[in-house]
């Protein structure tokens, strides 16, 4: 059997661990530069405040409805969303974790016996709610696919199921999926679930797992259709990740404060963007081939009507790298290639790919420790900059000033990580 | 390099040392005759914090608790994972607001105490809305 276990409106109950008088009253949070709703709780939900809404739009609405309005404080978020995880690990075993995304993750509960996944699942909701203040929902079913439609249904109604729904039995399975329509199954897009409504009539998850993996095959795009079928008829084919398997891919990519018009500022944005990047790129051990520069304008003058265009240049690079000034080399060329004076830049980022195995960093024992010398500047960046925070160290291309920074006026204090900022108690 | 030091971000204690940072100690086995006795160290990270995931730091304010040791301005280390019986030292909720007292439970009743005479003790409202939000395990005094 496999488990999701999902933190509900992750980012608000991160807020209320430490605003307790929030406790069961409307709390959203914003995404970056205070853009629209990223996380809203049930109360805010009630009051028909929309996911992924404009701030600008909704402020009225949230006004007036005293609903606790918070900036996105990453710093708070992840260092909660990593107590969660190590408690999830502590309870079923560091192995059995697969982390979803900041706040999911998969377990494997393979080993568990099946009459003991209720009681498991119900002390996993209660102790990681101990432990770090964060409710969570728990589905236990025999696939990744059915374990998401039964988490979907334990957040439905949580006075009924205690944010716990176990799928063991073939009628529980049928149940749940005669009440989750089509367009809420994991991998079905919302292109996909027009189509089997119009075409196949298909409205409900119970009807899709009617259909023959064959069927599946042909008309769901192939492997990933039919695995999504046999999923849902109770056959395990999405295997859990290896948790450390390295990313193919790396990006870091910002909006921008308030537009940039001028080339200093997007130079600098994209070095910092650059450097992140990087440093992201050594903590796993690979070096990028591949460089990619992006920037998105908006040039009307009407700032509400966001009609943005995507412009990118890429370059590959001599040899792979992980080391941030030969990164910033070359995508500072492709900046200034990319930019035109007048327009309005909304956001800029950068991507690495081509990724390999960094060879410079690994030793051997048996032959006298030669540093590279680049990778050991890179290293002690890295540290101080770990231990220091803020980017105490960083090259001069990514600026001082930062006019682009983005906007957070509504942020918390970051309670968990720094020691100037912690909560006070009387 | 220590590849599961650099994975694993967070703190991770210091048990994990490998020859390169023993100073004395190289592959040729001839070391210093200290090494037999070279140890980790006092951690202090390992000493206070016994559950990370579950430890939270706050900082005091006012003399509430001063008569149990902890002044204006320290710093005390709370473990959600503790059971919260009486006569521990806690951060309550009492109707949205957080503070950090004694807790003292008889069979019918539940009372903050605080450790200092110029504060009198509450006895929290059943119908309050009261709840426990972690047990104070150490507090860090500057001296």
């Amino acid at each position: 059997m496999k488990a999701i276990v999902d933190c509900n409106s992750f980012y608000c109950s991160c807020e209320r661990v430490f605003r307790p008088d929030l406790l069961n009253k409307p709390v959203v949070v914003l995404s970056n530069n205070d853009g629209c709703i990223i996380s809203r709780t049930d109360e805010a939900k009630s009051l028909g405040i929309q996911m992924a809404g404009p701030y600008y739009q909704a402020r009225g609405l949230l006004e007036q409805n005293n609903v606790a309005v918070f900036s996105s404080n990453y710093h708070l978020y992840g260092d909660m969303s990593k107590r969660v995880m190590d408690t999830l690990r502590m309870i079923v075993g560091g192995d059995k974790v697969e982390v979803y995304s900041v706040d999911e993750a998969f377990l494997d509960l393979s080993q568990v016996p099946v009459n003991e996944l209720e009681n498991l699942a119900m002390e996993i909701r209660n102790t990681v709610e101990q432990w770090t203040g964060i409710k969570v929902s728990v589905g236990v079913a025999p696939s990744k696919v059915l374990s998401k439609v039964a988490n979907r249904l334990s957040k439905k109604d949580k006075n009924a199921t205690e944010c716990v729904m176990v799928l063991d039995k073939e009628e529980k399975v049928v149940d749940a999926l005669q009440r989750t329509p089509i367009g809420e199954v994991w991998g079905v897009g919302r292109r996909y679930a027009d189509k089997l409504r119009d075409w196949w009539g298909i409205y409900n998850a119970l009807q899709l797992r009617n259909m023959s993996p064959a069927w599946a095959a042909t008309h769901m795009g192939g492997v990933t259709g039919e695995r999504l079928v046999r999923e849902l008829r109770a056959e395990p084919c999405i295997e859990m990740k290896d948790p450390l398997e390295s990313k193919k891919m790396i990006a870091t990519t910002r909006m921008f404060g308030k537009p940039v018009t001028e080339l200093r500022d997007l130079r600098e944005a994209v070095a910092t963007y650059t450097s992140r990047a990087a440093e992201k790129l050594r903590r796993q051990y690979c070096a990028a081939g591949v460089i990619q520069v992006f920037v998105v304008t908006n040039n009307y003058d009407n700032n509400y009507s966001y009609n943005p265009q995507t412009k990118g240049l890429y370059s590959t690079l001599p040899r792979p790298t992980s080391n941030t000034h030969e990164l910033i080399r070359e995508a500072l060329p492709l900046v200034e290639k990319l930019f035109r004076k007048g327009s309005r830049y909304l956001k800029a980022g950068i991507t690495l790919s081509g990724l390999v195995p960094d060879d410079s960093i690994q030793g051997n024992l048996f032959v006298p420790h030669q540093e590279n010398l680049n990778r050991l500047l890179m290293e002690t960046i890295d540290n101080v900059n770990f231990s220091m925070r803020d980017d105490m160290l960083k090259f001069c291309a990514a600026g001082v000033a930062k006019n682009w920074k983005m906007r957070q006026e509504l942020r918390s204090a970051r309670f968990t990580t720094r020691w100037e900022e912690l909560m006070v108690v009387k | 390099m220590d590849v599961e030091k650099f994975l694993v971000s967070g703190y991770s204690g210091t048990r994990n040392f490998n020859q390169w940072e023993v100073p004395t100690a190289n592959a040729t086995g001839f070391g210093a005759a200290a090494d037999d006795y070279m140890e980790r160290g006092i951690d202090l990270n390992e000493q206070l914090i016994r559950n990370k995931p579950a430890t939270f730091f706050m900082r005091v304010h006012g003399d509430s608790m001063s008569g149990a040791g902890i002044h204006d301005g320290d710093v005390v280390i709370i473990d959600r994972s503790v059971k919260a019986v009486s006569g521990k030292i806690v951060i309550a909720i009492l109707n949205g607001e957080m503070l950090i007292r004694r807790l003292e439970k008889t069979f019918n009743k539940i009372k903050l105490v605080p450790e200092t005479p110029k504060l009198a003790a509450i006895d929290v409202d059943p119908y309050a809305e009261f709840s426990i939000w972690g047990v104070v395990t150490y507090s860090i005094h500057s001296v």
